[in-house]
This record gives structure tokens, C-alpha cells and sequence, in this order.
């Protein structure tokens, strides 16, 4: 009855085979052969599942071999620049020039300068109304149709109180409706999920900020009580604009950057 | 040994990584993974809905088999507990199944919250994407388990390695401190071949063996070293004494080693005695003075002994064996073995369950009548019979004897059919067929068939008495013989006539038509007289054959040149009115006479004869006048059936 170590027990006791060591030579001198022919051989899911993982592995060994490099690889330095004499043809060769730092700095000053309302997300895809809404059939014999519903995730406020049926123009599903986002922070490069307030803009229609239609590029107000964040007159911030920066519709979570 | 427990058939947990791999390709061998954007929206999304929903049974089927596997502390055996417990420590073991259990829930989740969305989804884009997050957030739910997982497998390759040791049975149990000799005891008594080392905790780990002793199976469980200081400061290994000798209910057999050749010395060994006898409640407890090859009990100093003895007491018996000469070894594991038996009967008897039974038993004991005495009545064969000695010339001669003789095992053949009980001891070697006449024996084998046999012997013979079959034998009459003799002669002649057709057969076989009709004519062209005397000879009477012979002889009507209408006259003259059913012929009925039905014969070939030349179709001809009639094959096939609308 094998118990406990018993593997060790026996390798313990009589030893591994003669030709153990050989044979684990042989294996492992056999193995990219192997490998080699398992890749030619297979396709499908399988696929693409190794050649996913052997690119990981590929990447993983050539940051090594270029890790080992490094001790002999020359490094560029700012202040490396020979003494004496160079000949014109060296002069760029170590170190940055000065001249490029330089404007390099102007254009950083004027894009700074550019608009003072700058969103990580200046441009968005127009969206029709016909894909951000669907027509609902009304009526005893479905004719009517001035009914719609908003196919895209909205933010509705907590006091909201559906308006008759009968009346109600636009349908916000529930399942659709969106309380909280996530919320990172550019300078602390950290993520937070945060309670939304409010749709400050939706840049597609005045009519979609209205109905608090959550899309790529609108921004939000959200809640950051929680950050503990502090004006520079020492009052504690509770709401701060974000700028949604995925596809809800697509994602079904809200990604947010904070505007500071 | 059956363990209650088997912890040997959990499966295998996968890495974390590898688990996706599994679910996510199970997923994409499963469900259909062919959609196009120009389907129905309600297909697209049912396609995606189906995946979403797919992943989550997948993961969750998984993890509930692990959460369904793995033991609940709560479960089992105590022993296995707290066993559990100093190994794997019950914390981070249910800490990691109660993970597993939470990703399952969030999984179900995900999956739920993303079905819901699917169902707003207006594009083939959109729902795809919806899918891709949902699968993605299951993965990285998974990913983060990744320790709790690792952690799972190593518990349970642990888990099944540890022995099958039953908590209830019969056991003996084995400990004190390391290198006394407790591992070397283990092996001599069992067979599980723990190895021994001469160097202190070679026993890592509780190891169990099995022997028999009075016909009973018992465990025999050996224990690491234990240390004498307190409890906290003990680590696994012994924890794992301290679990078996607090929670079976064994025989525990304290080994020391008086010779100190362990390192520890005398004192030391009867203060951790003394230390853990609170452990030894209960049971049956020996002090095993062990390596008395090297030094016995009588040995040690004055000083030693008096500690030995102060321990001895509480139902404590001391016990010496040397592993090593193999000195009382045996000895000691009947006493303990004893002692434990004792114990469990005692117990079983102040059990609750006995009294029951007990109450219900009563052993009658009869009250003397008489003074008769009247002793047990044992056969004077039995009486008689000698006690089987091996070594006694005269004792009884067994089939092993007779193996020894004819050849010993393998060449001997046993003789089965020597002790069989049969009506007659000459019956003994016959053999018995198994089909016989195309029929199988065994199907005709009745088991009271002589009783049967017996019963419609008795039955006819009765009969037999009564004069059933008492025929008379003078009833065969004079006719009966002479029609016996006939037909012998017919025979005879009969065999004769084969005799010589077979000569004349093979010497005539050459011979012409014409030779033939010269050689012999056949009896019915002979004379008339000539044919009767032949047919005499065949066994006819005188009269019978010349009549035969000359009504054979005369020639035959000309029936078939009489008119049928005369024919039927004469027949109908012949016979009564009706006492024969007579088909009539169609063709001459209708006719006045022959000479009209010639006529009309006559006419009638004249009409074919053209008909006939130029092969058209005539009256005689099978037609069939339309190959599809209309009416049959018009109109709806559901109305009726084709011939009948």
C-alpha cells in the first residue's frame, strides 16, 4: 500500500533507473524538435492558442538575451560628449542636442496653451438617431409609432419617475441604466469606481446630454468624495468631470478618465 | 482495508491558466461558431447568449465539482480534521475553498448581468463585443484564483497520499520519542515497510500496516517522534503523532529505550510519558522496553528503574522486546492486542445498543428430572477414530499423501469421481455421454425419473394383471394367413425381378431398338395366355390373372373419335343421376350434335386464319384497353384512394 513519500521513498531506496540521466538528456535536447513539429502540425484553436503562447515566450527570451546584452551594450548619456577636438561627423552621436530640447519645450508650451477646456477624447464617431434609437409600435393594432427607446446605455438620476406610458416619448430600459464608472485618475494612474452624478455633455446632441445617454466622449460628473481630494483652498472636492473613454454599448462597464 | 474516506478520487485541479483553456476551447468546440451579419438580430443574439451562457455552466460545473469534492472539515472524522488541520492548516483550506466558491458566484453573475445586456444588443458587432467582455471578465475572475487553485492541487496530490487509516477499527498505535525502535517494531509485525534509519525523525509522517491476530484484521499505525516539551512549541511532524493518539481509540504502545542509545535519556522518556498520559486515557497502554539486546530492564541503574516503575501504574504493563533478535516481539503485540480486544468488548457491553439486544437473550438452563445421565451421543466411528499425527505411520491416508505419490502437485490428478454415492459402486467410472442420439442428455435428466419409471411399472403391471393386453391368438383366421403368404410370395418375386432387370440391364445395354423388341417383348404385346401365366406367377389367382390379362390385351375404344355429345350419352347412361361431380366441357355445350360443333369449329378457324397471319391482336389476345384511365388519375390524390373515387 503506497503511503506518504512513497516516490521518494523508492527513488531513495533503489535509486532511478540506469540510463536516467541520458534519458532526460536525450528528452530535452529532443524537445524543440517536438515542439517544432507539434507547431507545423497544428491548426484551429489549438492554433492559435500556442502561437499566442510561444510569442510570449519568444518576447519573454529575447528581453532576456537583451537583459545579458546590456552590460555590454554603450548607453547614450546627456554629458558623454568626448572632450577635445570631434570630427562633425561624431558631434551627434552621444547625447541630445540642446536645440531639440528646446523646441521640444515650445511645442509642449503651446499645446498646454492651446484651450483650457482640452479632453483626453476631442473628436467622437456621430452616431444617427436611428442607431441610438429603436421604434417602439404602438397603438391597439401597432401603427402609431412616435415611441422610442434609447439602445444605448443612459444614466438615469436617482428622483426619476417614469412618466405615464402613455406620454412617455422616450424608453430608458433597466437594464441599460448605468449608477457607477470607472473612474483613473491620469496623475495617480490609479482606477477607481466611483458613483456617477450626473452627464455633464453628451458631444453627439444636446438632446442625448437631456436624456443622460452614456456614449464614447461624453463627460460625466462623478463623485470623488471618496478620493479625499482637496482644492487649493483646502475645501474637500466632492464632484469632479470625467470623460468617458471606452464604448459602454459594446463593454457593458463605463471607463472613465478624470478631467484635472 | 476500505477507508471510509476516500480522498484518493478527487480530481485533479488545473492551474489557473490551464482552467481557462479548458473552458474557453470547450466553448468553442460546443456551440456553433458560424453567424453572419445578415441573419435575424434575434438569432445573432441568441448565438451570442448561448456562449455567454455556455462559459458560465462550464466554470461553474467545474468549480462546484471541486467545492464537491474536496472534504468538508466539518465532515469528517475528527481525527481526519485536526489531521487536516497541522497539514494543510483549516484556515487557508476553507479561505481557498470559500474563494472558489465566491468566483463561482461572480462568474454566474457576469454571466447574467451580460445576457441581459445581450439582449439589447442591434448589431452583430455589438453583441460579439458583448460576448468578448463577458468571457473576458470570467477569465480575469479566474486568474485572480490562480493561488487558491495551486494551493487546492498540492492539498489534494497530499491528500491522497496520506494512508487509509480507519478511525473505528481495531488499531495499534505506535509512538515515543524518535529513534527508540517504533519503525523497526512496525516492520517486524506488518508488512508495510516503513523505513528505518539510525538518525532521529525518519518517520516523517503516520504510516499504517495491517496484521492479523485472532482472525481479525487490524492497523497498525506508526507514529514520528515526539519531543517531551509543550504543545505549542511542537511542530508538524509530531502534531501529526499528538492528532492520531488524541483521537483513536487504539492500544498505544509507548516505546523507550532504556540503552539511550536515541540520544535521550531515560528520565527524558519517562517525563514525556508523563507529560502525555493524559493522551493515554482510556486506553489500553503499554510501556514497550525496547533494544533489550542491548540492555533490559534488569539492566539500567537502581535510579532509572525507580523512574520506570513510578510510571507503571493506571492499568500501565510494561513489555520488552528486541527487534533486532526478534525477542518478544510477537509477545507484545498479542498482549496489546489482547488488552485492546478486552477494552472493546467492555465497551461494546456497556453500550447502549447491546443492552437492547441483551434483554431479549435468555439461555434456558433445564432443571435436572432424573438421575439418568444422558451424555452427548457421539458415533462410535467417531469415537473410534484415531487423531491424525503427521509422523504416525498409521495414520489416515489423506489426498495430500496421494499427491506426494502420484507426482506431487500439478502432475497429480485428484480422482473426483472416487467418493461418488451411486446406487451401484460399479457405476462409479462410467461415462456419461453428454449428447446422445442428437439429443442433449442433461435436457432428459429428470431428477425423479426412477420414481416415474417406478409408478408406470407398477401401473402396467397392473394393467397386465387385469388382462388388457390379453389377445387371443387364435384370431388369426385363414384369410389373414393366406393373404400373409401372399404377399411373401410378392416379395420374394419382387426381388427376384429387381435381381434380374439389374443382369439383363447391364448385358443388354448395348443391344439396339430392334434387338431389344426381338430379345423380349413386353408383357402387355405378349399372348394373352403368356401374360396370365406371368401374372400368376407374380402371385394372382387363375381367374383374377386371365381376366386382367385379356382385358389388357383388348384393344382400347376409339373414344377420342366418338362425339362428345355420344359420350356424354353414354356416360350420363352409365352412371346414376349425379352420383359424380362431372366437369362438363364448355365447348361442346350449346351444340345440337358433333356434326354442328364441326361446323362451327370449322368457321371459326376460317375467321382467325387472316387475323393469325398478319399477327394482330385478337380476341384471344390479353388487353388491357387504356394503360391510364383517366378518371383514376385526375384531380387531387387526397380525395380516395387511385382505383376507388
Amino acid at each position: 500500500m503506497p503511503q506518504n513519500e512513497y516516490i521518494e521513498e523508492s527513488i531513495k531506496r533503489h535509486g532511478r533507473r540506469l540510463d536516467h540521466a541520458e534519458r532526460k538528456r536525450k528528452k530535452e535536447a529532443r524537445k524543440a524538435h517536438k515542439d517544432a513539429e507539434f507547431a507545423q502540425k497544428v491548426h484551429g484553436l489549438r492554433a492559435k492558442l500556442y502561437n499566442k503562447k510561444r510569442h510570449a515566450e519568444k518576447i519573454q527570451m529575447k528581453k532576456t538575451l537583451k537583459m545579458h546584452d546590456e552590460k555590454s551594450a554603450k548607453q547614450k548619456t546627456d554629458d558623454a560628449v568626448p572632450e577635445g577636438a570631434v570630427p562633425a561627423y561624431l558631434l551627434d552621436r552621444e547625447g541630445q542636442q540642446r536645440a531639440k530640447v528646446l523646441s521640444n519645450m515650445l511645442k509642449q508650451k503651446r499645446k498646454e496653451k492651446a484651450g483650457k477646456w482640452n479632453v483626453p477624447l476631442p473628436k467622437v464617431r456621430g452616431i444617427a438617431e436611428d442607431e441610438m434609437f429603436k421604434v417602439v409600435k404602438t397603438g391597439k393594432s401597432k401603427t402609431k409609432s412616435w415611441k422610442r427607446m434609447v439602445t444605448k446605455p443612459t444614466f438615469v438620476g436617482d428622483g426619476f419617475t417614469r412618466k405615464p406610458p402613455k406620454y412617455e416619448r422616450f424608453i430608458r430600459p433597466m437594464a441599460l441604466r448605468y449608477k457607477k464608472a470607472n473612474v483613473t485618475h491620469p496623475e495617480l494612474k490609479a482606477t477607481f469606481q466611483l458613483p456617477i452624478i450626473g452627464v455633464k455633455k453628451n458631444p453627439q446632441s444636446p438632446m442625448y446630454t437631456q436624456l443622460g445617454v452614456l456614449t464614447k466622449g461624453t463627460v460625466i460628473e462623478v463623485n470623488v468624495a471618496e478620493l479625499g481630494l482637496v482644492t487649493t483652498g483646502g475645501k474637500v472636492l466632492w464632484g469632479k468631470y470625467a470623460q468617458i473613454t471606452n464604448n459602454p454599448e459594446n463593454d457593458g462597464c463605463i471607463n472613465a478618465l478624470l478631467l484635472v | 482495508m476500505s477507508s471510509i474516506y476516500n480522498f484518493k478520487k478527487i480530481a485533479p485541479v488545473p492551474e489557473a491558466g490551464d482552467f481557462l483553456d479548458i473552458v474557453l476551447s470547450k466553448t468553442q468546440r460546443k456551440t456553433p461558431t458560424v453567424v453572419h451579419p445578415g441573419y435575424k438580430i434575434t438569432r445573432i443574439r441568441q448565438f451570442y447568449m448561448r456562449k455567454v451562457k455556455f462559459t458560465q455552466d462550464s466554470f461553474d460545473e467545474k468549480l462546484r465539482q471541486i467545492l464537491d469534492e474536496f472534504p468538508v472539515l466539518d465532515n469528517v472524522h475528527p481525527f481526519y480534521a485536526d489531521l487536516m488541520n497541522v497539514l494543510y492548516d483549516k484556515d487557508h483550506y476553507k479561505l481557498a475553498l470559500g474563494q472558489i466558491n465566491t468566483a463561482r458566484h461572480l462568474i454566474d453573475a457576469v454571466a447574467k448581468d451580460y445576457v441581459r445586456l445581450l439582449k439589447f444588443g442591434d448589431s452583430l458587432y455589438r453583441c460579439k463585443q458583448l460576448k468578448r467582455a463577458a468571457l473576458g471578465r470570467m477569465a480575469t475572475v479566474m486568474k485572480r484564483q490562480k493561488d487558491s487553485l495551486s494551493y487546492l492541487e498540492q492539498v489534494r496530490q497530499h491528500l491522497a497520499r496520506l494512508p487509509s487509516i480507519d478511525p473505528n477499527t481495531r488499531t495499534l498505535l505506535v509512538c515515543g520519542f524518535p529513534n527508540v525502535g517504533k519503525s523497526s517494531f512496525m516492520n517486524k509485525v506488518t508488512r508495510a515497510d516503513v523505513d528505518v534509519q539510525p538518525y532521529a525523525f525518519t518517520t516523517k509522517s503516520l504510516f499504517v500496516g495491517h496484521m492479523d491476530y485472532k482472525y481479525l484484521r487490524w492497523q497498525v499505525i506508526d507514529t514520528p517522534g515526539i519531543l517531551d516539551h509543550s504543545l505549542e512549541e511542537r511542530n508538524t511532524i509530531e502534531m501529526q503523532s499528538i492528532t492520531a493518539l488524541a483521537h483513536l481509540r487504539a492500544a498505544v504502545l509507548f516505546f523507550a529505550d532504556l540503552s539511550e542509545q536515541c540520544g535521550y535519556s531515560v528520565r527524558e522518556q519517562m517525563s514525556l510519558f508523563e507529560s502525555i498520559r493524559p493522551l493515554f486515557a482510556n486506553k489500553p497502554t503499554l510501556l514497550v522496553v525496547s533494544k533489550t539486546d542491548v540492555c533490559t530492564l534488569d539492566d539500567v541503574s537502581a535510579e532509572d528503574r525507580a523512574l520506570v516503575d513510578a510510571v507503571v501504574r493506571d492499568g500501565v504493563e510494561v513489555a520488552q522486546l528486541s527487534s533486532f533478535l526478534d525477542r518478544g516481539v510477537i509477545e507484545t503485540r498479542n498482549l496489546a492486542c489482547e488488552k485492546l480486544l478486552q477494552q472493546r468488548v467492555e465497551m461494546k457491553l456497556k453500550g447502549a445498543q447491546l443492552g437492547g439486544v441483551l434483554n431479549k437473550l435468555n439461555v434456558a438452563q433445564p432443571a435436572r428430572r432424573d438421575e439418568v445421565a444422558r451424555p452427548a451421543h457421539i458415533p462410535e466411528a467417531v469415537a473410534k477414530r484415531r487423531r491424525y499425527d503427521a509422523h504416525d505411520p498409521q495414520r489416515m491416508v489423506l489426498e495430500r499423501d496421494l499427491e506426494v505419490e502420484g507426482g506431487g502437485a500439478g502432475v497429480y490428478s485428484v480422482d473426483l469421481k472416487k467418493k461418488y454415492q451411486l446406487a451401484s459402486d460399479e457405476w462409479r467410472y462410467d461415462t456419461i455421454p453428454e449428447i446422445m442420439d442428437g439429443k442433449n442428455v442433461a435436457d432428459f435428466v429428470d431428477p425423479d425419473i426412477e420414481e416415474r419409471l417406478a409408478e408406470l411399472e407398477r401401473e402396467e403391471e397392473k394393467l397386465a394383471a387385469e388382462g388388457l393386453y390379453d389377445s387371443p391368438d387364435d384370431e388369426e383366421d385363414d384369410e389373414d394367413r393366406r393373404i400373409r403368404a401372399l404377399a411373401r410370395r410378392i416379395r420374394e418375386r419382387k426381388q427376384i425381378i429387381a435381381q434380374e432387370a439389374r443382369i439383363n440391364n447391364s448385358s443388354r445395354a448395348t443391344l439396339t431398338h430392334k434387338q431389344k423388341a426381338i430379345a423380349g417383348a413386353s408383357p402387355a404385346t405378349a399372348a394373352p395366355e403368356a401374360m396370365a401365366e406371368h401374372l400368376r406367377k407374380l402371385g394372382l389367382d387363375d381367374d383374377a390373372a386371365a381376366a386382367t390379362a385379356s382385358r389388357i390385351a383388348r384393344k382400347r375404344q376409339r373414344s377420342e373419335s366418338r362425339a362428345p355429345a355420344v359420350e356424354l350419352a353414354r356416360r350420363s347412361a352409365s352412371l346414376a343421376p349425379r352420383a359424380l361431380s362431372v366437369r362438363r366441357d364448355r365447348s361442346t355445350m350449346g351444340f345440337k350434335d358433333a356434326h354442328q360443333k364441326a361446323e362451327s369449329d370449322k368457321s371459326r378457324a376460317r375467321a382467325l386464319r387472316r387475323i393469325a397471319h398478319l399477327g394482330r391482336r385478337g380476341e384471344a389476345d390479353r388487353s388491357i384497353q387504356s394503360k391510364m384511365p383517366k378518371h383514376l388519375f385526375t384531380g387531387k390524390r387526397s380525395n380516395g384512394t387511385n382505383d376507388r373515387r
